[in-house]
């Protein structure tokens, strides 16, 4: 197609634009609605599978110690600890500590604990290993490097830890995409007759460009344009709705759920304009779904 | 140009409005169709320009045989016809200007060319200072006459005019009567539908006469 025709169909749709602008109005209303739900849709998946993920990928370590450790020791095992990248230590467990937790749990019963003459637990130090900073081996290479300190009797942390999240995380992607596709028929199919809306305002303009002489091409391509811009408008609605409530309600609220804070992230920029060419792209394909009816004649 | 063979049109389970219609108009005849209200004369010409499609029988327009036409060729066949349609059909949120425009725009024709032809058009039709305006703010006959810079501006093969008087006092008739004579004069085949016996008085051009769809 020739540049001067292309100008000259866009002009075509900005005209359309202008002329019914109320149709249009509520059409980018509907579509940023549309938008909107499925852009926040997305939003609660990527902070569940951020938010899995980090966890996942965060493993707790014990090192029990054989007697309860001096100062020195503690320091210069949490010196070595620092030589290894992703390690956090969380805090240290005294004997006393370790027994004051147990009475704790067993409540009526810690009783039971009277009788022993000496406390048998031992004190441990609780450091938190994050495998995004190191690889998967780095927890066993602690584990091992640890052992070899005559004051650790023995390093345990839980493997399986990581595999539940992975499963969890599995599933909500498996979820995330059944229901994100079934969101994104659901708003195509909104916008969709949402444009039927604006053809059929304009179906007499349809018959007459048709009767005298125009191609089907020459009667679609404003109204794709105006689909394209339509959907343009409706997506950068949506975001900007979006991102107002992220700011002003979400990221307020400080969730602490276990010992981490966690934070809500919003959409990354590579992945708001995805979203916007998809809105785009829905726009379009919404009206030459839409057009097939009416255009013959 | 125009060949119609035993064509029959039924909206609907009503009497059918045209019934064994055969016709045939040559290239650079000058025909009136002519007949009472509802006698069909609307109906043939849209069967002409495949506004509408025949029930049965045939239609050939300039060769092409309308019950057997792609989308894109009737697209260009309905280039090189033009028609005034009995109720205008101008879009009412484009300018008079831009109603004219609308046929070279759909030929491809460049914006250079679209603004001197259409230009040319309108004063040619006295409507030069209407360029502006909005079908609905023009009197009948302003539209009527816009009807017709649309129909023509494209040097047309044929010319389809549906009732191009109705709306017009008796000079404006003369006018565009004289109008289509030239347009006639230039090649074009025209057939004009009118129910006006007056139009038709002292003309020595071809007649049909239809009755309840029938030519008589
Ligand atoms: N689209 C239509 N649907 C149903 N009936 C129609 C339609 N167009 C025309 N008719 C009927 O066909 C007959 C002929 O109409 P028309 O061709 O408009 O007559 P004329 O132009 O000679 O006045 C009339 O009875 C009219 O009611
Ligand atoms: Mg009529």
């Amino acid at each position: 197609m020739k540049i001067a025709f292309f100008g000259y169909f866009v002009g075509q749709a900005v005209a359309n634009i202008s002329n019914n602008r109320l149709v249009h109005l509520i059409g980018v209303g509907t579509m940023a609605i549309a938008f909107l739900i499925f852009d926040a849709f997305i939003l609660i998946f990527l902070n569940l599978s951020h938010w899995t993920e980090e966890r996942g990928k965060l493993l707790t370590m014990s090192i029990y110690f054989k007697e309860e450790p001096g100062g020195v020791v503690l320091q210069n095992i949490k010196t070595e600890l620092l030589h290894f990248p992703g390690v956090t230590i969380k805090r240290f467990i005294s004997k006393d500590d370790a027994m004051k937790s147990l009475r704790r749990q067993l409540g009526d019963k810690a009783g039971l604990l009277d009788g022993l003459g000496e406390n048998p637990l031992p004190a441990s130090l609780e450091i938190m290993v994050s495998s995004d900073k190191c690889g998967d081996s780095i927890p066993y290479q602690l584990k091992t490097r640890l052992e070899t300190n005559p004051a650790v009797d023995e390093v345990q942390y839980s493997q399986e830890w990581i595999r539940r999240f992975q499963g969890i995380m599995d599933l909500i992607k498996i979820v995330g995409v059944v229901l994100g596709g079934l969101l994104f028929l659901a708003a195509l199919f909104i916008i969709t007759n949402t444009i039927k809306l604006t053809i059929y305002s304009r179906k007499d303009e349809i018959e007459i460009l048709k009767l005298v002489g125009a191609t089907n091409r020459f009667v679609k391509i404003p109204f794709l344009i105006e689909g394209a811009i339509q959907g343009f408008l409706g997506g950068s609605v949506a975001l900007i709705i979006l991102f107002l409530v992220y700011t002003i309600a979400i990221a307020r609220v400080d969730l602490r759920i276990g010992f981490a804070s966690l934070d809500i992230i919003f959409l990354p920029t590579q992945l708001m304009l995805f979203l916007l060419l998809m809105s785009i792209i829905i726009g379009f394909v919404g009206s030459t779904i839409s057009l097939g009816r009416f255009i013959r004649i | 140009m125009i060949q119609l063979f035993h064509v029959y049109k039924a909206f609907g389970s009503r009497n059918p409005a045209l019934i064994d219609v055969s016709l045939t108009v040559r290239k650079g005849e000058f025909a009136f169709i002519t007949g009472p209200s509802g006698a069909g004369k609307t109906t043939l010409l849209k069967i002409i320009s495949r506004a509408e499609k025949t029930s049965s029988g045939q239609a050939l327009v300039n060769g092409r045989n309308l019950n057997r036409i792609n989308e894109r060729e009737l697209a260009f066949l309905r280039r090189r016809i033009g028609v005034v349609f009995q109720d205008f059909k101008l879009l009412p949120r484009r300018n008079v200007f831009e109603n004219v425009a609308l046929a070279l725009e759909i030929a491809g024709f460049p914006l250079s060319v679209v603004r001197k032809k259409v230009h040319q058009t309108l004063r040619y039709l006295g409507l030069a200072n209407k360029e502006d305006c909005y079908p609905p703010q023009l009197s009948g006959g302003e539209q009527q006459r816009v009807a017709v810079a649309r129909a023509i501006i494209n040097n047309p093969l044929i010319l389809l005019a549906d009732e191009p008087t109705g709306n017009l006092d008796p000079d404006l008739t003369m006018e565009i009567m004289a109008l289509l004579r030239e347009i006639h004069i230039r090649g074009t085949t025209v057939v004009v539908a009118t129910h006006s016996q007056e139009l038709l008085r002292d003309t020595r051009r071809r007649i049909v006469t239809l009755n309840k769809g029938r030519i008589i």
